[in-house]
């Protein structure tokens, strides 16, 4: 199964919690932005929704992990 | 198992709960809040709730009706019966359980002593509506005693309300969010000049004054007054145990002390350990009591530990992992369970700086600024203890702190392989400053 990531931007406030968790999906840029790395690997779906869940603002959701 | 009791419902406590059901539990799960409030989180609320960005709402944590669960609110447990098995409440209900989660977080620390009214602390929604209602009625001399994170982030708040509040904020240890060790501290305190606070650093306080029966002045160790309207006491917290005294568990510290599994461990008293069953005993704190795991800011957790031993934690995604790895545990018992594996982290921010933390920083003898220029408001310190990685922080650059994770996972399954234990166990970050007097 896929794992479908949406980022509730209005909401990520940049705090990287997610990409100490996966960081193969989640990175920050220079201006401390999120970057998600599109149509992560099955094998990661377990990974991706932990960092939804370390993400203190909630503002991962995932689908099909 | 058939019934689980989580005592406790912070982030700790509603993440065993959702854990619990997750991971297949479902037999009678029940929990327990002194607090009214449904359960909410606690970082938004010196930042976006102060600031009014955020409200009650917006913060609130999932709840009874997410985990099928019987909630009891606005009741506290007063004691805990391990040989029955019995949490006690209030009301004077008694909760039988097989399984229990203790994860009774903290209380702000209150002033040592008698305050007069307007002298608040900070550390649930109650008190920063009373914060708020303070200043919209037209309080506009704050002074901030105690300059940790959370009084670091109200006078951020404040001041950045735009509504004329002078904000100084004491510190008798010298410098803001010391614990983080470094430089990092000394940035914090330029931002905030800059921003408008003034800083009283290095002065114990000695006492508040008032008039009729409000706060009108805070008075430092100096013996000078400051005028205040509302004075916060933000010098840390204690942990929520009072109500495990003569349980049996071991309190040290006032924390509750868990093994690497989060399994609680109990006081060494001979005897009373055969009778409850008690596996694994190891060491002067006794055994482990099996059926109760431990998780938060309460917890002090032997797998979470600098090179002095065991350190209390008070961070959100520790509260978040501990929760969940303790419910998990509990299901699985002990035999099966898995040793808490998690790389510290923590953020705050203020001033326009976003801190955020991996490791043990400040528990380091070597700090080195290794992105970024010292004293910039762009920089990543690394703290190093005998040549090994201990601990990272960041100053708005965020971006280079997984790569500090990864090494600090790495350092530590090289350690363990190595056999290097991080020193005797007992002697925990536990200091209770010495406020008050002429600290300095
Ligand atoms: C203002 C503030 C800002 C913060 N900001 C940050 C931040 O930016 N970054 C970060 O990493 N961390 C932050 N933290 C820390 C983080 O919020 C805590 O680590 C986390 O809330 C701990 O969760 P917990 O569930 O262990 O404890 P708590 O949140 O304290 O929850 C424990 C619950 O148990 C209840 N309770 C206590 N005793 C009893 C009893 N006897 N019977 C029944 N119920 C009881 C309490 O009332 C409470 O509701 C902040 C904390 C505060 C207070
Ligand atoms: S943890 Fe949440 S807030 Fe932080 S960067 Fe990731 S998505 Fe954004």
């Amino acid at each position: 199964m896929t794992v479908r990531i949406s980022v509730d931007y209005g909401l990520c406030d940049g705090l990287g919690q997610c990409a100490l968790v996966a960081p193969e999906v989640f990175a920050l840029d220079d201006d401390e932005q999120l970057v998600v790395t599109p149509d992560p690997a099955p094998e990661l779906a377990g990974k991706v929704a932990a960092a939804a869940r370390a993400c203190p603002v909630r503002a991962i959701s995932v689908e099909g992990a | 198992m058939r019934e689980v009791v989580v005592v406790g419902a912070g982030l700790a406590g509603v993440r065993a709960a959702g854990e619990l059901r997750a991971r297949g539990f479902s037999g009678a799960l029940t929990v327990v809040s002194d607090e009214v409030e449904l359960p909410y989180d606690r970082p938004p609320l010196t930042k976006q709730v102060v600031s009014g960005t955020l409200t009650a709402d917006d913060i609130r944590l999932a709840g009874a009706e997410d985990f099928g669960a019987r909630w009891v609110r606005g009741t506290a447990a007063v004691g805990l019966d391990r040989e029955r098995r019995r949490v006690r409440l209030a009301d004077g209900v008694e909760l039988p359980y097989d399984g229990l989660v203790l994860a009774t977080g903290a209380r702000a620390r209150a002033w040592p002593g008698e305050v007069p009214a307007g002298v608040l602390t900070v550390r649930g929604l109650d008190d920063v509506r009373a914060l708020r209602a303070a200043v919209d009625g037209g309080a506009r001399e704050v002074v901030v005693v105690g300059a940790g994170f959370v009084g670091v982030e109200l006078a951020s708040s404040l001041v950045g309300l735009g509504l004329g509040v002078r904000v100084t904020l004491l510190e008798p240890f010298g410098r803001p969010l010391r614990a983080l060790g470094g430089t990092v501290p000394d940035v914090v305190a330029a931002a905030a000049r800059r921003a408008g606070v003034e800083l009283r650093m290095g002065i114990g306080v000695r006492g508040f004054r008032a008039e009729g029966a409000r706060v009108a002045g805070v008075e430092s160790a100096d013996g000078s007054v400051l005028p205040a309207e509302v004075a916060v006491v933000a010098i840390g917290m204690v942990p929520a145990t009072g109500w495990l005294v003569g349980s049996g568990l071991a309190l040290p510290g006032g924390r509750v002390h868990c093994d690497e599994r989060l399994f609680a461990r109990t006081a060494e008293v001979p005897g009373v350990a055969g009778a409850l069953g008690e596996v694994g005993v190891t060491g002067a704190a006794g055994g482990i009591d099996p059926r109760i795991v431990v998780a938060g800011d309460v917890a002090r957790c032997d797998a979470v530990r600098s090179a002095d031993g065991p350190v209390a934690l008070e961070h959100w995604s520790n509260a978040a992992a501990q929760g969940e790895s303790a419910a998990r545990n509990l299901l699985a018992g002990p035999a099966a369970a898995g040793s808490y594996a998690h790389v510290p982290s923590f953020w705050t921010s203020a001033f326009g700086l976003r801190i955020k933390s991996v490791g043990l920083p400040g528990t380091g003898d070597r700090v080195v600024v290794e992105e970024g220029e010292p004293g910039s408001e762009k920089l990543v310190e690394a703290h190093y203890r005998a040549g090994r990685l201990v601990g990272a922080v960041s100053v708005n650059l965020g971006k280079r702190l997984a790569g500090y994770a990864r090494r600090l996972q790495e350092e530590r399954g090289a350690a363990e392989a190595a056999g290097v234990s991080g020193g005797a166990p007992g002697r925990g970050s536990d200091e209770v400053p010495a406020w008050g007097g002429a600290a300095g």
